[in-house]
């Protein structure tokens, strides 16, 4: 699956427009890392497992929508972005929309 | 010497198509079923599934994992962080259970002290299924390997 941030596909031609496709999801870490975390807000430096939290959460967001996008028989997705937020205290949610595309062979 | 490699199996590769989002329709249909009845096979998808998440992770390691690594070795970091978070949960655990003995050994009335422990044994009960949830879902959770 070719995922790309551009409306179109260099050296390729879009065929179809299947239509948007998005995936989400929203994870937290446990509370003993919450603790780790919160001591490492004292202390400064990268917060890590906040980063793998963001990380985690990406990667699952990204997998739905392309699991959505290999559903309705895509070759591509254009105009990819990503959307974050806190939707609790630890929780993060990510949204990944995009375009699903055919495109013409070769 | 190194063991000769095996031919994948009709049902590996059918995963690895699963997996790919290479069946058509009326084959995934059919494989999904199949998941939901063949504990090994979904295994198998998990396992599939986590080794394609772990690949796309092609940046190459930053200096300060390696002294993470190190770090998380030593007696004096990793061994604190450990006996402390289990010194927090086991303080956690015993202000749980002293309300508990608190509450029983009130004068309360018999029906408010009937709800509070009613309210306490349901979170307990919510607590341990959402446990019991997500150790359960953990094996099939390739997002756990995820660093960066």
């Amino acid at each position: 699956m070719i995922i790309v941030t551009t409306f179109e596909v260099p050296g390729r031609s879009i065929s179809t427009n299947l239509g948007l496709v998005r995936g989400s999801a929203v994870r937290s870490r446990h509370i003993g890392r919450d603790i780790l975390a919160m001591m490492k807000q004292i202390v400064g430096g990268e917060v890590e497992e906040y980063t793998k939290l963001m990380a985690e959460v990406r990667e699952q967001s990204l997998d739905r929508m392309v699991a959505e996008a290999q559903a309705r028989g895509a070759d591509a997705i254009v105009g990819m972005r990503f959307a974050s937020t806190e939707v609790a205290r630890g929780a993060a949610e990510f949204l990944v929309y995009g375009t699903a595309v055919k495109l013409d062979p070769e | 010497m190194t063991a000769p490699e095996t031919e994948p199996t009709r049902d590996e590769l059918l995963a690895m198509a699963y997996v790919d989002g290479e069946l058509d329709e009326a084959a995934r249909v059919e494989f999904d079923a199949r998941l939901r009845a063949e504990p090994a096979l979904l295994r198998e998808v998990s396992e599939l599934r986590q080794f394609g998440v772990i690949a796309r992770q092609v940046a190459p390691p930053e200096p300060m994992d390696y002294e993470w690594e190190r770090l998380d070795k030593e007696v004096l970091y990793g061994g604190s962080q450990r006996l402390g978070l289990f010194l927090i949960a086991l303080a956690a655990a015993g202000f749980a259970l002293l309300g508990v003995i608190t509450i029983w050994a009130s004068s309360l009335e018999p029906v408010p002290k009937f709800l509070v422990g009613a309210l306490l044994l349901g979170l307990s009960l919510v607590f341990l299924a959402t446990l019991r949830g997500r150790l359960r879902t953990l094996p099939h959770d390739p997002y756990t390997e995820v660093r960066r």
